[in-house]
């Protein structure tokens, strides 16, 4: 039993009215209703509230101090220093840089080509199911293999993507030295990122357009419209709501960016393909700073959180807006 | 009335044997040990199977648990270990680490602790057992150890019309050069972190520090020091060593590209013959000393230490275990796997196990270690960026070795 | 006419086929290659060129794999892990966005508020106090303490992406069941979950594959290699000199396999999911 699709509300992030199906008798039913708010809120809000509000809270605080790994050391007390030093280390703005330029190449590539892949797939076609399945399987492939891989492919003599582009497209003069300079290494690190991010936007899309009311479709097809009409107005405007979900996601995956660079790498050469949480972790567990390791961790999420934001308050204009 | 008190005699034995086996049995220890060995080769298993039983068999009293970690996550581990108090008894701790757990105060200080330290210190190697040492004490005792040689393919080199390794600086170059106008790379190296660069500095009369490890200006930056890394430099500019240099993931490895003939050499350790011998069984490896610059055949000292931390409840039963994997029998049986040992006893035995441990024990005799000191990695890291800068052609050699030099004296304050 | 446009419509789906299988070529080119090098004997180094057909196919890889030291184990320690975090965190999510879609109470923006604002903030910050926190909680080295913390760091998702879901499902059916004097629970238990099952199999997926995947913190706080699970069986097959890719991509593609069987059982239920309106901003 399929429910009724309401009316799109405005799409946001921030929590919409709740439906309380109260009937009749106020205040007694009314707090009744609160007490079993709490009560569904409470066991999964109090393990939430255990093991990452807590952890969150410790890892400001160490961020305020010049931490002592040592149990029952001394730690000094610095207050925003380790910020601020944040904020003036140059390989710090570098790492702000690389991470924005990662997630500038990978969210929107994501999206389109995740989109591209959904609106290709939302036919009734054969192997749909095949399909769907082998492109969601670089998201379940491990990274270690997959950064390994494209290691490979990214070789500058002899990897595949230089074969191709030099060697038999005859795109580029030389063969590029992929990830011996920042640009083109930050570039190679999108291309893994987006590679293995498509299949998961992908699922999420094809659902979201499958979603869309047959009748819409139609009736924009009595009315003469191509397909390309029919999906910029019909389409897309009732995927918006998963369009945001998808994009802030997507943003917060990208600034979270890690394994991927730690294991192709590893900040260099020389630094120049440092993100914030390579930064945070040499930091934190090969210079033993956690303070500053932790303090670059908030600055981060601080980013995240602006650009969520904006990002929200962009997405949201009343559905009957165009 | 012989029999009779035989009997008794007997029973009373037999009573007290009784006794004796349960209260050994309830007093069992159980001591535990982290370690990073490779358990895709035979080093867990040569651990496993014969020396755990070995050590269990001689004190039945003592159970050993062996905790394999990969190596890559050894030191977040052990570091959270530490944040939480929740060390080991004992660690295999790669050499570099340990004055930085020194420091922390999570070690116990062996030369203290152990009344027969000063027998066992004398038995070993006096590079690897220098690399315990911080303010003062000693922090473990050398483990296994290893070094960098000039490892080649003899093969490669002479359908490059060479008849023997490079012995010299000035022989490396000219040999390079002769290799690449045949189009193969002589000498790959994949970094220049110290575990890379040093062999050459020190080789080449150079040094990265004093001698109390206080001061690098003067050293690093002086005049043998430059000469060395320039002679590297010039080797990659004038395109005779491939470009992982500074871009270790950017192009062929050195492993791989010996195997496909493209590379004829490059600096490793006693594994990467156990590797090419499973891997690649027709290349057959051999080594040489590290070409002598001005200041002789000097390599870097690698390897593991064995360290006690203080918090471990049994040190007694732990520091047992320790004796006995610095004995010759577990030596040797590491040894068999590829894990060189550091008793000075072995240059006895051990290149009849394999003949190029013959040249490793040559080039320990004079290897140095690393500067001793919990800021190691700091240090590295700046040694890795400013001399790829020089690599890079960003800035001369004297002057990424004197910021280098500089960034250093700091953090050895 | 009818011919013209069932040609046309022959011609797109053509297309359709084609740029699908490029780019399926595209997706699954480093997978391949992942599979072949797996099948191969003692690679150690993979070549340059890329070899894609081993010359001397052989399943040694994977036999070396599942029959090396306790895989077998580790592969049923991490299903077991997943599924009972995936069990716990459905459960605790549900009841918690449940609370968010139906009730108006006090805090309810600030408590929602807090479980978005912490999916921004980087795990790996967290680890040490994650860590000590395991210590006093007396979870250490323990499959348990993985349980748990898997489960708490999932719930900021899941609630996000059921709460939008929930908020779906039309009133009036619940109003209807209130006037027969249904309480909150009995709601929740009959009629808002087995509504939500295709948003419940959607979350079920992606905690399933999460806690699958992890390693950082089950590396950190197990200690006991009989309780190692399925990422670190794998990240010891690497050396510290040199690892056998071959093996490790075995290993890996062992792995993945779990992985992809949930998939396919709930993939006709998750998308359903998202298509009903699961996945709301």
């Amino acid at each position: 039993m399929l429910p009724t699709r309401s009316t799109p509300s405005s799409s946001n992030a921030k929590l919409p009215e709740a439906r309380s199906a109260s009937l009749g008798k106020p205040s007694a039913r009314r707090r009744r209703d609160v007490l079993y708010a709490y009560l569904f809120l409470a066991p999964g809000f109090a393990l939430f509230a255990l093991t990452i509000l807590y952890p969150i809270v410790r890892a400001f605080q160490i961020s305020l101090f010049h931490w002592a790994i040592v149990p029952g050391a001394a730690s000094a007390f610095v207050g925003l220093k380790n910020y601020a030093h944040a904020l003036h280390d140059p390989v710090f703005w570098r790492a702000v840089a690389n991470t924005a330029f990662y997630m500038l190449i990978t969210v929107p590539s994501q999206i389109v080509l995740g989109l591209l892949a959904a609106v290709l797939l939302d036919a009734r076609m054969p192997a749909r199911a095949l399909f769907r399945t082998l492109y969601y399987l670089p998201v379940v492939t491990s990274w270690v293999v997959v950064a390994l891989v494209f290691r490979y492919l990214f070789i500058t003599e002899g990897g595949l993507v230089n074969w191709i582009l030099h060697d038999n497209l005859h795109l580029i003069p030389h063969n590029i030295n992929w990830l011996g300079a920042r640009w083109t290494a930050m570039t190679a690190l999108g291309i893994l990122g987006v590679w293995k991010g498509v299949g998961w936007s992908m699922v999420i899309f094809l659902a979201a357009l499958q979603g869309v009311p047959r009748v819409l479709h139609e009736a924009a097809a009595v009315d003469g419209a191509r397909a390309w009409d029919r999906f910029r107005a019909v389409s897309l405007p009732a995927i918006r709501p998963v369009v945001a979900f998808v994009t802030v996601l997507l943003v917060i995956g990208g600034f979270n960016v890690f394994i991927s660079v730690y294991l192709m790498t590893n900040g260099g050469p020389v630094d120049q393909t440092q993100v914030l949480l390579t930064y945070m972790y040499r930091q934190a567990f090969s210079f033993l700073d956690f303070g500053y390791g932790t303090a670059i961790s908030f600055l981060l999420t601080l980013i995240v959180f602006a650009i969520s934001l904006v990002q929200l308050r962009l997405f949201r204009r009343p559905a009957g807006e165009r | 009335m012989r029999n009779g008190r035989l009997l008794k005699v007997l029973a009373l034995a037999a009573l007290a044997a009784g006794l004796v086996s349960t209260a050994a049995a309830q007093a069992k220890t159980t001591i535990t040990f982290w370690s990073a060995y490779s358990s895709d080769g035979p080093e867990v298993k040569q651990l496993e199977t014969v020396i755990i039983p070995a050590f269990e068999k001689a004190h039945p009293d003592i159970t050993v648990k062996d905790v394999t970690i990969p190596y890559n996550d050894l030191h977040q581990k052990l570091i959270t270990a530490v944040a939480g108090a929740q060390l080991p008894d004992l660690v295999r701790s790669d050499i570099i680490w340990v004055p930085e757990l020194a420091n922390l105060g999570v070690l116990a200080p062996l030369d203290t602790t152990m009344p027969d330290f000063k027998t066992l210190s004398d038995s070993v190697f006096s590079g690897p057992l220098a690399t315990n040492a911080w303010k003062g004490h000693y922090y473990g005792l050398p483990l296994d150890t290893n070094t960098r040689i000039w490892v080649y393919d003899p093969a490669t080199l002479s359908k490059l019309g060479m008849s023997g390794p490079p012995k010299t600086f000035a022989e490396l170059k000219t040999m390079a050069a002769a290799a690449k106008r045949k189009g193969v790379f002589l000498y790959a190296e994949g970094g220049t972190g110290g575990w890379n660069i040093l062999p050459w500095i020190w080789s080449g009369g150079g040094r990265l520090t004093n001698d109390t490890y206080t001061k690098a200006s003067g050293y690093l930056d002086g005049p043998k020091s430059v000469a060395a890394v320039q002679m590297l430099v010039d080797l990659y500019k004038a395109g005779e060593m491939p470009n992982i240099i500074v871009n270790p993931n950017g192009g062929l490895g050195a492993y791989d590209g010996i195997f496909q003939g493209k590379y004829a050499a490059t600096l490793d350790g006693p594994w990467m013959f156990a590797i090419f011998s499973s891997a690649h069984p027709d290349t057959k490896l051999a080594g040489s000393l590290v070409p002598a610059g001005p200041g002789g055949s000097v390599s870097v000292v690698g390897g593991e230490d064995i360290v006690l931390t203080q918090q471990s409840k049994h040190k007694q039963a732990a520091l047992e275990f320790l004796r006995f994997m610095l004995s010759p029998f577990a030596q040797r049986q590491m040894a068999e796997a590829g894990q060189m040992p550091v008793l000075k006893s072995a240059e006895g035995w051990l290149p009849t196990i394999h003949a190029y441990y013959d040249t490793y024990l040559k080039q320990i005799a004079t290897a140095r270690p690393r500067t001793p000191t919990p800021k190691w990695p700091q240090i590295d890291q700046v040694l890795n960026t400013e001399i790829a800068k020089a690599f890079q052609g960003s800035e001369t050699v004297q002057q990424a070795l004197t910021h280098a030099a500089h960034q250093i004296d700091a953090l050895l304050q | 006419m009818v011919v013209g446009s069932h040609g046309r419509r022959r011609a797109a789906m053509a297309l359709r086929l084609a740029l699908l299988t490029a780019g399926l070529v595209v997706m699954l080119l480093p997978f391949i290659y992942m599979l072949a090098t797996s099948f191969k004997p003692n690679a150690v180094v993979l070549e340059i060129p890329l070899k894609f057909f081993p010359q001397h196919p052989t399943p040694a890889n994977y036999v070396s794999a599942w029959t090396s030291n306790r895989f077998a184990q580790y592969f049923v320690n991490s299903v077991f892990v997943a599924i009972v975090t995936t069990a716990a965190a459905l459960l605790l999510s549900s009841m918690m966005a449940y609370s968010f879609a139906r009730f108006r109470f006090p805090g309810r923006s600030f408590f929602f508020g807090l479980i978005l604002i912490a999916l921004m903030v980087p795990t790996m910050m967290m680890l040490i106090p994650q860590f000590l926190l395991a210590r006093d909680l007396h979870l250490l080295d323990s499959l348990w303490g993985l349980v748990v913390f898997y489960t708490g760091g999932n719930m900021g998702l899941n609630t996000f992406l059921l709460h939008s879901f929930f908020q779906d499902i039309p009133v009036e059916l619940e109003e209807a069941m209130i006037v027969d004097g249904a309480n909150p629970w009995t709601r929740y238990w009959r009629l808002i979950l087995p509504l939500s099952r295709p948003a419940l199999a959607t979350a079920a997926i992606f905690t399933f594959l999460a806690s699958w995947d992890e390693f950082t913190w089950a590396l950190t706080i197990i200690n006991d290699p009989s309780r190692y699970t399925l990422p670190i069986a794998i990240a010891l097959f690497q050396g510290q000199h040199s690892t056998s890719w071959g093996l490790v991509f075995a290993a890996s593609a062992i792995a993945i396999a779990p992985v992809l069987i949930i998939f396919a059982i709930f993939q006709r239920q998750f998308i359903a999911g998202i298509a009903s309106g699961a996945v709301k901003a």
